[in-house]
Order: C-alpha cells, then sequence, then structure tokens
C-alpha cells in the first residue's frame, strides 16, 4: 500500500518538465497535420501526435502537442477557444508531473 | 428496474433527458412529473400496425456489471438470472435514451444469451417483444425474421414457451405488419398445448383487421363470446381498423355508435384508429373533422398519436398532408425520442423526403446551437442507401435551415464508416466545391475494410477514388493501409502500375522504408541507405529508424547505421549538422523507449556507445546532459559515464583548474595575505561536486573567517546529501549568523528538513519550516511532493511524531494545503504498523480538520482482508453519513473488488442499483408496473382469488410487462394454491425470496409512525390511528398504500366519513394512482349513502367500477335503494347499466332493480307505469326472472310502510290479477305476507279470502317463515300468520321456526300452546325443538315435562341436517 502511494509520486516524476498540451474532441475531419498548423501559432510544435484506429481507419479525437517550452504551452492554453474545422477542441495540459528542484543555484550567487 | 419491466408507453410519460452523463443519471431525479390523465391511459393497449415506440429516460448502471456477473461459476439458475438482468439492463438503457434498440445490440444480446446455453422464459419475453416497433432502423419484414430466428433457437436451447410468448409473438407481427394466418397461429398454439387467453384473441382479432378481414374478425369475436371473455376497447379500435380496410368507412364509423351502446365510450384508441384510417385513404377533411370532434370532447391526443397518422399518411402515398399534421403538433421534449423514431422508420420505408419534412419541422434544434440535429437521420440515410444526390441536397437544406453545422461532413463519415466508396466520392466533391479540404485521412477507413479482406481491387479502387479527387497517399496511407494487403511491397508497385495507379516515388519509397523499419528489417534498411539516390531528410528518416531499432538488437547494424548517416553527405549535412543530428537522435531513441526497456537494452546501448565511440561519432555536451537526466529518471546512471564518452570535447572548456590546483593558489594568496574569499567558494563548490565532504568541512573550519553565503549553502546542501544532520545545523547556524536575510534555494530547505527531521532535530525541522515561511521561499508543486517524501518516509520508519509533527506545521504554516496525498501518510503511519482502528481514526480526524478522506480505500481494504465487520461498519457509517451512500457504496464495491471478494462487491451493485434505481424510478414514474402488480398479487395471494391474480397475469401482457421471476413465482403459487393450471414456465428459486418492500429503506421515524398507525388500525382505535396520520402529515411523510387503506377502511366503519376523505385525498395527492380498494369504496358508498350524499356515492361507484373493482352487494344495494326512496329513477337505471356484468360477482338479483325502480315510480306517482311494466315482465312470453323467484316483498313492504295507499290498492288489484288470471301466486303471496309481517292482519285475511290459493304457496310461506325465526321480535308475526293459516303447523319447518320465535322473543305462553297442539296431534317432535322448549322453560323457572334432550344445539341442528340430507 504504502509502495502504491510511492509508484504514484513516481509516476509524477518521469514526464518533468515537457510542455504537452493534451487536446481532445478533435473533428473526425482534422488530423495531426491540421493541429500541428494551428497549434503552430503559440509556438514551435516538438511533436504532434493523433493515434489512429487502424481498425477503423479513424482516430479516437485525442491529440498531444509537445511543445519546446513551457511558455509557449502557456501561451496555447490562454487562448479561449481552439476551432478546428468549425469544432471546438478541449484543449489543456498534459497532467502537470512533478519537477526536480530546479538547478539555478544559490551557489552561484556572491552573496 | 427497467423500462423494459413496464409497458413501453408508460415509460413515455417520462420526459426525456437523455444527455446526462453517467455519474449524472444515476442521481438525477428528473423533471417527468407525468400528467394525470395521461396515467389512466397507460395501460392503453394498441395493436396498431407498424406502431410508433416508446420511450424514456434513462438511468443506469456500468455495464461492467456483466464482467463480475462472467467470473461467478454458480448455478445455471444463477447465471440466467443474471443474464437477464444483464440483457434487461442494456436493452432497457437503450429504450430509455433513445426510444430504440440498435439491432447491433439486441443481436448481441441475443447472441450471448444463445452462448450461455439457455434463457429462461422472461428472457426469451424480452427477446422477442424487443423485435418489433423498438426496431425503427429495420425493415417491417427484418424484424419478424429476427423474431422468428429467436423463437427458434431459444426454442432448441429448451426454452419452454407459454402463452405470454405467444401474445408477445403476436404483438411483433401486429407491429410489423407481418400477414399471417391466424388459424394456423392458433393451430400452432394448440399443437404446443397452449390455451389462447384473451389478450391471444384480441390480437388475433386486430390481426385479420389489419387485414380488412372483418369475418375472420367476427370468427374470434364469437369465439370470445362464448367464452364470456370481456371485448374492450382495444377490439373495438381493432374493428374499426377492420372496416376501413375493408372499404367500408361507413361501418368504421359505427363501431363508436355500437361501442357506445355496448357501455364502452371509444377512447384515444378508437379515434386514433378511424384516424388513421382515413388517412390511410388521404381523406384529410374526415381527418380534420374527427380531430376536431376529439379535441371538442375531453379526450386527448398525444404528439405520438398525431405522428401515428402521419405516418399512415405517409405510406399510404399521401405525403401532402403531413404538413397540416405536423402543425398539430406540440413537440413536448418527451416526444422528441418518438418523432426521431418516426424519422429513421420513414427512412427505413424509403420515404426520407416526408423523414425530412418532419425532421426540418422539428423545432428543438434551434434552442441548443450547439448540437447539431438531424444526424440520426443521415447516418439511417445512408445506411438505407439513399441516393447520394438526395443527400446532398438533404444537407444542403439541414445547413440552410441552421440545423447542423456540417451535414456533409458527417454524412461523408457515415459513408467512410459504412464504406461506400461511391457516395463518399460525391459527398468529397460536394466538399470540395464548397472550398472544403480533402484530406488524406480520409480514405484510411475506406481501406481499412478491403485490407482486412485483403481485397486488392478494392484497394486499388480506392487509390484511383483518391487519385480522382486529387489526393496523393502519404507514407501513412501506404504503410497503415495499402501495405499489409499485400504479400511484398514489390507486389504493390506492380499492382499499382498495372492498374494505372499514379503514385509518388520518393514517397512510395519512404513508406517501403518505415515499413521495413516497422519489422525491424535493419539490413534492408541499411542497404537503402546506401544505395539511396532520393534527397532524404534525416528528420523524415527518424521515427522509422528508431522504430526499426527497437525492433531489432542487432547492434552492429544499429552501429553501421548510425555512422551512415553521421558520415554519409546524404543525411546529415545540412545544418546543425551531424553532431546535433546523431545527438538528438540517440537522445529520441533512449526518450522513447520506457524504463523498463531501457533497463533490459542496457548492456546493448552501453555496446552501441562503445562502438559509436570507436567510429568517431561526437554528440555535443547539452544533448547529453539531456540524455543524462533521461538516464537518471529510468534508473539507469550507470549508462551515464557511457554515453559521457561521446561528448564532443573540443568543444568544452578543458583548462578547468582542479581542486589541488585551487587548494595551492589558496594557500599561496593566503601567505601572500591576498583576499582569498572567491577562491575559497569556488574551491568548496569543486570539493562539493566531488562529493569530498570531508576535505570540504576541514576547509571550511580553517578559513572560516573567510567563508560567504554561498560556500555555505553548498556545504549545508553536501551535508544534507551525505545525511550529516549535526554538520547541516551548524553550518546553518553559521550561515544565519554570517547573513540573517540570507534565502537558501528551496531544495536545500527541504533538504535540510528532511535530514533533521531524519535525525529526530524536530523543533529544529520546525523552525527550518518557520523560516520558509517568514523569507517566503517559494513553494513549488516539487516541494510539496518532496515535503510528502519527507513525511511518507518518516511513516514507512514509523516515526509517528515526526509525521505528525512535520505535517501540522506545514499546513499551520500554509505551505502546502492539507491535500490527500500531503496527509496520506498519517494514515500510512498505522497502516505499516497493521494498527487499523488507528489508521481509521487517523483517516476520519483528517476528513473532520481538513475534509479529506485520505487512503480510505487502503483502510477499508485492509478492514475487509482482516473481517474486521465493526470497523467496516464505522467506516462505513463515516463515510456515508459525510459523504452521502452513494460515495459510501463506491467506497465499499471497490474494496471488496480490490480485495478479490466478487461477491461481496455484486451484492453492493444490486443493492446500490435495485434500492437507488428504484427509487428514483418511483419518483420519475412514480411506481413500477412489475412491482404494483407484485404488491397486488400479494393481496390476491391473501385473499386467495386465484380469478383476479389470473386478470393480472392477462393485464400484465395486455400492458407489454415483463414479469420479474418473483411475480412469476408468486402468481403460480396462487394459481396451484386454487389447483388451477400453471400457465407458464414457472423460474426456479434461487436466491431467498426478497422482502416485501425491498424498494426503498424508510427511515425509522417512519416506520414508528407507520407501524403506530397500524396497529391502532388493528385495535380499531380511529382517533389514535388518525392522530398518527395527522402526524405524519405534518413531517410530509408518506406511507404506503396499504396502510392509507387500512386507516380509511377504518374511519370508514366509524362513519367517519370526513376524517376518511381527508386521508384519501392526502394519499391521492402523495401517492402516484393511489385509489381506495374495493371494501373501502364500498364503506365509502355506504357512508355517502347513509349522509345522503347519494350523487358522490354514485360517483364513487363509477370510481371504483372504473378501476374494475367488484362493490359490495350491500353498498350498491343501499345506494340503489335510497334513489327509489328518493324517486330517482334515472339513477338507478345508471346504476345498471354501470354493473351491467357484474351482477353474479357483485351478487345483486334483478330483483333490487325492479323493485327499487318501481318504488321509485310509484314515488313519482307514476303508479301505472311501475304496475304495467312489472306486469309485462311476469306475462311476457321471455321472462327474465322465473315468476318463482319474482319477489316484490321490498316493494310492497315500502308502499305499505310508506302508506301509499292509492298504490297499494292498484298493486293488490295487479297481484291479485296475476293470481286470477295467470296463475302466477308469488306476488299475491308476497303481499299477502307483507301484510301480515306489517301488522295488517285485516287486509291479509281480506286478500286470502279472495285468493285462496295463497295458503297453497307453501315453498313461499316456509321461506317467509324460516327468515322471521331468524330475527328477533317477530312471533307475533308469526302467530298472526299460523292463525291466518293454521294448516303451516303441520310442517315440521314451519313449527320449528315458530318455536325458535317463541324462544327468540321469550313466548313461553305461545311456546306452551305450540307444544300442546302438537303432542296432541301426535306429532313426533325432533331433539332440537324439544331441546329449545326445555331451554326456554328452564329459563323461565317452569319444569320440563320431558327429558331434556343432553346434548348441546349445534349437536341435534346438526343431526337434524344430516337427517334430512339422508331422506332426499
Amino acid at each position: 500500500m504504502a509502495a502504491s502511494a510511492a509508484r504514484g509520486a513516481m509516476a509524477l516524476r518521469t514526464n518533468i518538465g515537457r510542455p504537452v498540451a493534451f487536446v481532445r474532441k478533435i473533428p473526425w475531419t482534422a488530423a495531426s497535420g491540421e493541429l500541428r498548423e494551428h497549434f503552430a501559432q503559440f509556438g514551435h510544435v516538438r511533436k504532434c501526435t493523433v493515434p489512429f484506429d487502424k481498425e477503423t481507419g479513424f482516430h479516437k479525437g485525442m491529440g498531444w502537442i509537445h511543445f519546446s517550452s513551457e511558455e509557449e504551452l502557456h501561451n496555447a492554453l490562454q487562448q479561449e477557444n481552439h476551432i478546428i474545422d468549425g469544432v471546438k477542441l478541449h484543449v489543456q495540459p498534459q497532467k502537470p508531473k512533478a519537477l526536480q528542484g530546479d538547478q539555478t543555484s544559490d551557489e552561484e550567487k556572491d552573496f | 428496474m427497467a423500462a423494459l419491466l413496464r409497458p413501453a408507453r408508460w415509460l413515455l410519460r417520462a420526459a426525456a433527458a437523455p444527455y446526462l452523463p453517467l455519474s449524472l443519471r444515476l442521481l438525477a431525479g428528473g423533471p417527468g412529473r407525468p400528467h394525470a390523465a395521461l396515467c389512466l391511459r397507460a395501460a392503453r393497449a394498441r395493436p396498431v400496425a407498424g406502431g410508433l415506440l416508446s420511450q424514456a429516460r434513462l438511468h443506469s448502471i456500468a455495464a461492467e456489471k456483466k464482467n463480475y456477473l462472467q467470473e461467478e461459476p454458480t448455478s445455471s439458475h444463477r447465471r440466467n438470472a443474471s443474464q437477464f438482468d444483464w440483457a434487461l439492463m442494456r436493452l432497457d438503457n437503450s429504450v430509455r435514451r433513445t426510444g430504440r434498440i440498435p439491432k447491433t445490440l439486441l443481436q448481441k444480446v441475443f447472441d450471448n444469451t444463445c452462448h450461455s446455453g439457455s434463457a429462461g422464459g422472461n428472457q426469451a419475453l424480452l427477446l422477442l417483444r424487443s423485435c418489433g416497433s423498438l426496431l425503427p432502423e429495420l425493415k417491417l419484414s427484418e424484424r419478424t425474421e429476427f423474431a422468428h430466428k429467436i423463437w427458434d433457437e431459444l426454442q432448441k436451447l429448451g426454452t419452454v414457451y407459454d402463452v405470454s410468448h405467444y401474445n408477445a409473438l403476436l404483438k411483433v407481427y401486429l407491429q410489423n405488419d407481418h400477414k399471417f394466418s391466424p388459424t394456423d397461429f392458433l393451430a400452432k398454439m394448440e399443437k404446443g398445448n397452449i390455451q389462447p387467453n384473451r389478450v391471444t384473441y384480441q390480437r388475433l382479432i386486430a390481426a385479420y383487421c389489419n387485414m380488412g378481414d372483418i369475418e375472420g374478425a367476427s370468427t374470434i369475436l364469437g369465439f370470445m363470446k362464448t367464452k364470456d371473455l370481456p371485448v374492450t376497447e382495444a377490439v373495438f379500435s381493432a374493428l374499426v381498423t377492420g372496416h376501413a380496410r375493408s372499404g367500408d368507412m361507413e361501418n368504421a364509423e359505427n363501431i363508436l355508435t355500437v361501442m357506445k351502446e355496448a357501455g364502452i365510450e371509444p377512447g384515444p384508441d378508437t379515434y386514433l384508429a378511424l384516424l388513421n384510417a382515413y388517412a390511410e385513404k388521404g381523406d384529410i377533411d374526415h381527418v380534420k373533422q374527427t380531430l376536431e370532434k376529439v379535441e371538442k370532447s375531453d379526450l386527448y391526443l398525444m404528439d405520438r398519436d398525431l405522428l401515428q397518422i402521419i405516418l399512415s399518411f405517409s405510406k399510404a402515398g399521401y405525403p401532402q398532408y403531413v404538413p397540416e399534421i405536423l402543425e398539430k403538433i406540440t413537440y413536448e421534449r418527451r416526444y422528441i425520442p418518438d418523432t426521431m423514431n418516426l424519422i429513421l422508420l420513414l427512412v427505413t420505408e424509403k420515404l426520407e423526403d416526408t423523414a425530412l419534412q418532419i425532421l426540418l419541422a422539428c423545432p428543438i434544434s434551434r434552442e441548443s446551437s450547439q448540437n447539431d440535429f438531424g444526424s440520426f437521420f443521415l447516418r439511417h440515410c445512408v445506411t438505407m442507401n439513399t441516393p447520394a444526390e438526395k443527400l446532398k441536397d438533404y444537407c444542403k437544406k439541414l445547413k440552410e435551415a441552421q440545423l447542423h453545422t456540417s451535414p456533409l461532413q458527417f454524412t461523408l463519415q457515415c459513408a467512410l464508416v459504412a464504406q461506400k466508396l461511391d457516395l463518399a466520392k460525391v459527398l468529397m466533391k460536394a466538399l470540395k466545391e464548397e472550398g472544403f479540404p480533402i484530406r488524406t485521412h480520409y480514405f484510411w477507413p475506406l481501406l481499412v475494410g478491403h485490407q482486412k479482406e485483403k481485397n486488392v481491387q478494392g484497394i486499388v479502387e480506392v487509390l484511383k477514388g483518391m487519385h480522382e479527387i486529387g489526393v496523393t497517399p502519404d507514407q501513412e496511407t501506404y504503410v497503415n493501409y495499402v501495405f499489409p494487403c499485400f504479400d511484398s511491397i514489390k507486389s504493390v508497385r506492380a499492382v499499382l502500375q498495372e492498374n494505372g495507379c499514379p503514385h509518388d516515388d520518393n514517397v512510395f519509397s519512404q513508406a517501403e522504408l518505415r515499413s521495413k523499419a516497422v519489422n525491424g528489417n535493419l539490413d534492408y534498411i541499411l542497404s537503402f541507405l546506401e544505395s539511396n539516390t532520393l534527397p532524404f531528410s534525416f528528420s523524415s528518416l527518424r521515427g522509422s529508424l528508431i522504430l526499426g531499432f527497437r525492433r531489432s538488437m542487432n547492434i552492429n547494424l544499429w552501429s553501421k547505421i548510425t555512422e551512415l548517416l553521421y558520415k554519409d553527405g546524404r543525411y546529415c549535412q545540412e545544418p546543425p549538422g551531424p553532431t546535433e543530428a546523431v545527438g538528438y537522435f540517440l537522445y529520441n531513441l533512449i526518450d522513447s523507449m520506457s524504463d523498463s526497456e531501457v533497463q533490459a537494452k542496457e548492456e546493448h546501448l552501453r555496446q552501441y556507445f562503445h562502438q559509436l565511440k570507436e567510429m568517431n561519432v561526437k554528440i555535443p555536451e547539452n544533448i547529453y546532459r539531456g540524455i543524462r537526466n533521461l538516464l537518471d529518471s529510468y534508473h539507469v546512471p550507470e549508462l551515464i559515464k557511457d554515453v559521457n564518452i561521446l561528448v564532443e570535447r573540443e568543444k568544452t572548456d578543458s583548462r578547468k583548474p582542479s581542486s589541488s590546483d585551487l587548494e595551492s593558489k589558496l594557500e599561496k594568496l593566503k601567505a601572500e595575505n591576498q583576499p582569498i574569499g572567491d577562491i575559497l567558494k569556488q574551491l568548496i563548490l569543486m570539493l562539493c561536486s566531488e562529493e569530498n565532504m570531508q576535505k570540504a568541512l576541514e576547509l571550511k573550519a580553517k578559513y572560516e573567517s573567510d567563508m560567504v553565503v554561498g560556500g555555505y549553502a553548498a556545504l549545508i546542501n553536501l551535508c544534507c546529501r551525505h545525511d550529516n544532520a549535526e554538520d547541516a545545523l551548524n553550518l546553518k547556524r553559521e550561515f544565519d549568523r554570517l547573513d540573517s536575510s540570507a534565502v537558501l534555494d528551496t531544495g536545500k530547505y527541504v533538504r535540510l528538513v528532511k535530514v533533521l527531521g531524519k535525525h529526530g532535530k524536530l523543533q529544529d525541522a520546525i523552525n527550518i519550516l518557520k523560516e520558509m515561511k517568514e523569507k517566503d521561499v517559494l513553494v513549488k508543486d516539487a516541494t510539496v511532493l518532496s515535503f510528502f517524501h519527507i513525511l511518507n518516509g518518516a511513516a514507512l520508519r514509523g516515526e509517528t511524531e515526526t509525521v505528525k509533527q512535520l505535517h501540522e506545521a506545514i499546513v499551520t504554516l500554509g505551505l502546502a494545503k492539507p491535500s490527500t496525498t500531503l496527509s496520506s501518510p498519517l494514515v500510512t503511519l498505522y497502516l505499516e504498523k497493521d494498527d487499523l482502528p488507528a489508521a481509521l481514526e487517523s483517516t476520519i480526524d483528517c476528513y473532520e480538520k481538513y475534509k479529506i478522506l485520505p487512503r480510505i480505500h487502503d483502510v477499508l481494504c485492509k478492514l475487509i482482508e482482516k473481517g474486521e465487520t465493526e470497523l467496516i461498519q464505522k467506516a462505513m457509517d463515516f463515510v456515508s453519513q459525510e459523504q452521502g451512500e452513494m460515495t459510501m457504496l463506491y467506497d465499499l464495491f471497490f474494496a471488496f473488488l480490490q480485495t478479490g471478494n466478487y461477491k461481496e462487491a455484486k451484492k453492493i451493485i444490486e443493492v446500490e442499483t435495485l434500492e437507488k434505481l428504484v427509487e428514483m424510478t418511483q419518483k420519475l414514474f412514480e411506481c413500477d408496473r412489475d412491482q404494483l402488480y407484485y404488491s397486488l398479487l400479494k393481496l390476491y395471494k391473501v385473499n386467495d382469488d386465484w380469478q383476479k391474480a389470473d386478470a393480472v397475469w392477462n393485464k400484465m401482457q395486455e400492458e407489454n410487462i415483463i414479469p420479474r421471476e418473483k411475480t412469476l413465482r408468486l402468481l403460480a403459487e396462487i394459481l396451484r394454491n386454487n389447483n388451477q393450471e400453471v400457465p407458464f414456465d414457472v423460474p426456479e428459486l434461487w436466491y431467498e425470496e426478497e422482502k416485501d418492500c425491498p424498494t426503498s429503506l424508510p427511515s425509522p421515524v417512519e416506520v414508528n409512525l407507520q407501524q403506530g398507525l397500524l396497529n391502532a388500525c388493528h385495535r380499531r382505535r380511529n382517533k389514535d390511528a388518525f392522530n398518527i396520520f395527522l402526524t405524519a402529515k405534518k413531517q410530509n411523510i408518506v406511507f404506503d398504500n396499504e396502510t392509507y387503506a387500512r386507516l380509511i377502511n377504518l374511519l370508514l366503519m366509524k362513519d367517519n366519513s370526513t376524517q376518511a376523505m381527508q386521508v384519501k385525498d392526502f394519499a391521492e395527492t402523495h401517492i402516484k394512482g393511489f385509489t381506495l380498494n374495493d371494501a373501502a369504496n364500498s364503506l365509502l358508498i355506504i357512508t355517502q349513502v347513509r349522509r345522503d350524499y347519494l350523487k358522490d356515492a354514485l360517483t364513487t361507484l363509477k370510481t371504483a367500477l372504473d378501476l374494475d373493482q367488484i362493490p359490495s352487494r350491500l353498498a350498491v344495494t343501499r345506494l340503489i335503494q335510497a334513489c327509489a326512496l328518493k324517486g330517482d329513477t334515472e339513477s338507478i337505471h345508471d346504476i345498471q347499466k354501470l354493473v351491467n356484468g357484474l351482477e353474479d360477482s357483485i351478487g345483486l338479483s334483478r330483483m333490487v332493480f325492479i323493485n327499487n325502480i318501481a318504488l321509485a315510480q310509484i314515488k313519482n306517482n307514476n303508479i301505472d307505469v311501475a304496475i304495467e311494466s312489472i306486469e309485462n315482465m311476469l306475462t311476457s312470453e321471455n321472462q327474465t326472472v322465473d315468476p318463482q323467484y319474482f319477489g316484490l316483498a321490498y316493494l310492497f313492504r315500502k308502499v305499505i310502510e310508506g302508506q301509499l295507499e292509492p298504490a297499494l290498492e292498484k298493486i293488490s288489484i295487479m297481484a291479485e290479477r296475476l293470481a286470477n288470471q295467470f296463475a302466477v301466486y308469488k306476488p299475491v303471496t308476497d303481499l299477502f305476507l307483507q301484510l301480515v309481517d306489517s301488522g295488517k292482519v285485516d287486509d291479509a285475511r281480506a286478500l286470502l279470502q279472495r285468493c285462496g290459493a295463497i295458503a297453497e304457496q307453501m315453498p313461499i310461506l316456509l321461506v317467509f317463515c324460516i327468515r322471521n325465526s331468524q330475527r328477533p321480535g317477530k312471533a307475533p308475526v308469526m302467530k298472526s300468520l299460523l292463525e291466518l293459516i293454521p294448516e303451516l303447523i303441520d310442517k315440521e319447518e314451519a313449527y320449528t321456526c315458530l318455536m325458535k320465535s317463541y324462544v327468540f322473543d321469550n313466548d313461553v305462553t305461545s311456546a306452551k300452546a305450540l307444544y300442546e297442539s302438537l303432542t296432541a296431534k301426535n306429532v313426533k317432535l325432533n331433539d332440537l325443538f324439544l331441546k329449545r322448549y326445555a331451554v326456554l322453560l328452564k329459563n323461565a323457572g317452569e319444569s320440563v315435562p320431558f327429558t331434556e334432550p343432553p346434548e348441546s344445539f349445534e349437536f341435534y341442528a346438526k343431526q337434524l341436517k344430516e337427517s334430512k340430507e339422508t331422506h332426499l
């Protein structure tokens, strides 16, 4: 039981500082290209995935946008409406994962 | 629980709120309060062909239930029952949500049933009933086919069919317009040894009528009559249809008159049948007239009725009249699913233009601009192969009407799902014309289908289609959807060329490469890269390569490929160049793997890195750092040094001094008395990075005066890392002394807290926390997480105080919120020690302090594991009190699941669903029909009334209710107890009989009050009982039906009708469908008559009869008599009509009416009319009552009592005339006896003299004697009679009665005279007579002149009776 709590904390740590937007309700007409194009206005999209179901040939309406920086992600999240093909997307930050202690250090400062 | 347990149309009454999420659905009460007037119609049977369906709203439990069920390898009964629950739930959900069942769902449930190997009777019923109008998306013939398939398959599985199944099949036939031979059907039933019942006949009549076969219908009708089955409105409605379809509209209309004559008022169903009949003829005028007529009456047609008329018009080819009917539709929200189903049905029937018309008339969509409306229509059009051009037009219209924002796109999606290439192409072209882009992935669903079947030709067709539309297949199209269909990529190329499919070589080659990579074919990749001439960018290959690497463990190939990319001018030469590109590639490669994958491949990776090193492949340092971080987080830091060797050293600072350099430099400066602060800090930082604590501390001690804060910060951190709390704390103090305002990094504070806490320096740790607060140190999510780890570590070590105090400090200082996570160590502490009471206490404590329940799930699991029932109870009580019962049940449910207690988990979900859902449906529909009938049956069981129980069985079929097993069992029990045949397969018992009241759990207060009330009723304490009622009313507590009925009965019996009505009113307004039972209504009538509220009494009687109740004879008689005394002939005639057919059940003699009507007429001075009609009755050819039994005693008595002399005279003349001219002696004898009875002995004697035959009417006279002897005070009457007709004394019955009367009235003298005259005649007196006489004498203190018979009265009465029977 204690292990499960620790495991949870562990999982939190893995996606350290990755500015990823989780997008839902993507219309079937749009794929990763359209998403990338749309989100490019907020910053550099490192990676954009919209997985397709090989059984149906349709995607499942979800995707992930990997930005280069938190700021860019923040820009994207700031915008209220994200509309592709007339459909409003649901954009949210990928579950905030825990961050490792920032390395900016007081040791380098000359107090 | 279920919509299908209730008749579908019942559900209709509930408003639809179909889009609630599941969780809300469970809780939602919903606004559906059905209108009372509509509810009365809930039981309308509707044998209309192709009838629209019904619908309802939803609620449900998660479908996962199935899984738990499957894990239970128990008896097949249980499985069957669970199976039924599951099937019911699935279908029910669908009906509730959409008013229909998709074919796939029904198929699934059916397959599942077949798979289970057996199906219970009610499950079969469920499946069969689903095959009618609940499947609007299926052609009528397909539906029937489906029903037949189900019928046959289930029969093979051994399902036993009873009459309800046959009736269900009939219903399906009717709904599906299925042509069949009713005689064959009956023959089939006969063969199956199944007795048809009323419902069967009713539906067969409907079947004939649907074919316009009046003759056939009449045959069945005749059959029903011979069996004395009631003819209901449903039959008449069918006849309307029948006549109409046979082309005889006049007679169709006439049916309504016939009905009225038969005492049945045409209801909405009859009118609907008529309306449909006119609609089928395209007779809009008559439809309108009839509608007006209905509007003027107090009847009411629902939207769905109007929709039915629309359907009739459309199917008959008169779509032009649809708009006129549409105008009348109110579009109440709850009818939207009905409307949708009509639209679907019309599309199925290829009447899609009309369907669109209706769709466009729907007002719903405009309200909610967000949601597109009409998708269901478009989808079904696609399914039904509506022509593409039409669909395009529909899309345009929907868009113009602003019903749908993107109808073309949606329709295209449907076409793609259905893999209709031609339609898809038309739609894509249309989209393109409107300026929408056509994207490559639009074609993937089309390819998927062919790919699964390896249909090369199909693939080629789609690729050609793409070309036609102007879309080029991309890499993914080839790799994912085209290549898998072929044996080799080579053959793909060949086939494409052969069929003239143009393709981009570049894309194709990349696709090929990727496809090889996916299969881990690195040899191919290497040779491809070597021989490739196409201008590929490395980034376009990266994804494929990573896939390939991960699927192949050939490290040599990994390295060779990497080297090629690194060195070959074709690939990585453009900026930022090969170092960056390959470095990034390595980063991505590791990043794409999971930690366990990296751990597993550690050795391979090491080898790879070393080979790269040998190949002189280099990566930039910043990328190395990224990789290092990755490896760190994957817990394989051992690989870091192996990556490190690839770092491009040339660019790093090689002139960095070593620590020893720095140290000697420091000493030199010191010796020169130069300032050393800077170099000292540098040295300390370096020692820290080298993890050399000893040396660093020594250095600090040596040059303490030259230390700066930066040096201290690093040293503190170092000591913390080395778990050196003592030095860390000292350093911190020195740091503070140096500069009390200096602030450390958050991380360092946290590490200090951790170390200090760990070493028991709690107060110091808390002081650090305080400082963090005071100095406003930035607390990030990561910091909070660190706090958790500190607390959790302490909890695992069992350091209670540390956990508690630090947690307290963190929370009270406001450094972090007391979240579930942060607080969980407080509970972990005890869980680790297996101290469950303390763990639970701690959780509860957290709730009380912070409104969180940390680790409640773990606590519950442990409690369950250990079987700590008391603590579980405590936990549950707490959770349910604080967070509600639902949360508690969920918590418990998951805890049971977690601990593998599936049975218990299942039980919870059952309790939960039953209790919660039933409670909810009660609110929605006020009652569950099956439950209602179950209660009814229970009542019948108490009364042992199998006829009514049998009637319930019929009604349930009529209403299309699928009875639960317990209902069936109860029904069977009642029938068996009465030696009746059970007409269905009785489900076997596999679980404990449910308690009487499983649906809701009333509060203890309610239970107490209710019990008190029932007790008071039992003890006949009407005042107490009424007071309890008032108390409950004040608290707004509502009891069950039965309680109110009991109270009302008591109050009525105590003649307290005002209070009774008060209770009745309350019950009626608080319990849906509350009605008084037979007994109460009868009592009410009697009370009302007594109080002279005759109009009210008549209304009560009507109500009772409408409810199919049988009022008591006394109540009806009293009412009739009261009317007669008022001279209200009309009311008596009304009553006669009302009870027509029920006379025998009530026990009402026709004479009651004859007497009272005559009396009423006499009261109105219509003496001649009264006398004439009586005379006619007695002298006419077809006498309804045998003159022997034509008793007018009541009339005579009332006339005599009322001193209605003229009437008496005329009656007397009539009676004598009947006797003298027609030899009918009953009236005259009755008159004579009534005269005697009223003390008019002289009149009686005169009559006897005029009509001597009276004395010969021994049977009548004897009956009079016997009756009178049973009442006290009749001795004088008896004496007079004996005087008038002395020969009576020769009859044993007579003298026995006389003695009895004398005994009753203590008339010793007359008794003595009788005894003496009898003994004088030497009559042998029976023992009963003697016993009576003896007792009379003894009681009078006289001696008994004979030996008193020793036995009891009962003994002699019995003896006498037996001796008479043997004589007979």
